[in-house]
């Protein structure tokens, strides 16, 4: 059965090559511009939402923060009072003289006291744990969303030297670029790690998570 | 009075990053999208601290900070770069410019907002 493939000579079939990558180079150039721009926009509309509740939520913060205080048992806290009402009544429970209905009277009053601050503890606490998880979940996500950036940086140099070598191609009187100048400039371009890794075919290290500032 | 930050950077999503984590601190917020756009803010105006990239078009981040140190009133406003960039070859360049401190991308908004209140005292 004869082959449904043109047979070129060599000259022929690299020009064919040439004309092939010259034709594919700026479709991927354009999808790769039309993905950044994607991912910005999703992280833009991501960002924007984060930014209508991000004041809810340190509303939310702030007001399990106050709930706290309020409830703390220093002086002036709900637990507080408490405290003082029963070490300032207790002398009068233990006094002798004081008829059995008032003491129970007392008791009562105090035990209600006491229930009322364990109510107002059990709820103080989960809602004061919520918002400490959603704030830390917050912060999370705001780091997640930086790593668009280092996304868009990656293929922003790519299409470049896809730019690059499609001016190469296309045009024949310039002298034919040497690969090692090629990979020198390329690699003169990387700003992360993980691209200088991955250039060089090392294991590319992750970033690592945030770290804190260097000061000079 | 609110401190005012100068947050340089070319991804609009990046500055909101920052912007939110400086707003939810207390301190007011302005950005430009590159070197030259942030040293036309530099206008007089007070500015307590800048918050710059590193790899911007038109003018990149250690040109900025080089242009900064040079205007008038602005000799001593401390600058952090915020970038993808670890090399220690471009840290030296950074300090060597004038910048105060490096701090690499992805960041956490608490270790920013930590670093701005150390350095825009």
């Amino acid at each position: 059965m004869p082959s449904t493939h043109a047979h070129h000579p060599p000259h022929h079939a690299a020009q064919a090559l040439v004309e092939l990558c010259a034709g594919i180079l700026p479709v991927w150039e354009r999808q790769l511009a039309a993905s950044r721009a994607q991912a910005e926009v999703a992280v833009g509309q991501m960002l924007k939402a984060f930014a209508d509740i991000g004041p809810h939520i340190d509303m939310a913060e702030r007001q399990s923060r106050q709930i706290s205080d309020a409830l703390s048992p220093s002086d002036g806290g709900i637990v507080g009072l408490a405290d003082a009402c029963e070490a300032r009544l207790s002398p009068l429970i233990a006094d002798a003289s004081l008829p059995a209905s008032s003491r129970d009277a007392v008791n009562q009053v105090l035990a209600m006291v006491r229930n009322a601050v364990h109510a107002l503890q059990s709820i103080s606490q989960p809602f004061e744990h919520e918002t400490q998880m959603v704030a830390q979940q917050v912060e999370h996500m705001y780091t997640g969303f930086q790593y668009q950036d280092r996304i868009n940086q990656m293929m922003a140099l790519l299409e470049a030297d896809m730019a690059r070598l499609r001016s190469a191609l296309t045009n024949p009187a310039a002298e034919v670029p040497q690969i090692d100048r090629w990979m020198a400039q390329l690699e003169s371009q990387y700003a992360m790690a993980e691209q200088r890794d991955n250039h060089m075919e090392a294991r590319a290290r992750e970033s690592g998570g945030p770290k804190e500032a260097e000061f000079f | 009075m609110a401190k005012t930050i100068l947050v340089i950077d070319d991804s609009a999503s990046l500055r909101q990053v920052v912007r939110m984590a400086l707003v939810g601190a207390g301190y007011e917020v302005i950005e430009a999208g590159d070197g030259k756009a942030a040293l036309a803010m530099l206008d007089g105006r007070q500015v307590n601290m800048a918050v710059c990239d590193v790899n911007m078009p038109v003018m990149n981040g250690i040109e900025f900070v080089k242009a900064a140190k040079a205007l008038p009133g602005y000799k001593f406003m401390p600058i952090l770069m915020l970038t993808t960039e670890s090399q220690e070859e471009m840290k030296e360049k950074g300090r060597a410019a004038g910048a105060k401190a490096w701090m690499v991308k992805p960041f956490s908004p608490s270790q920013l907002v930590n670093a701005v209140s150390k350095l825009c005292v």
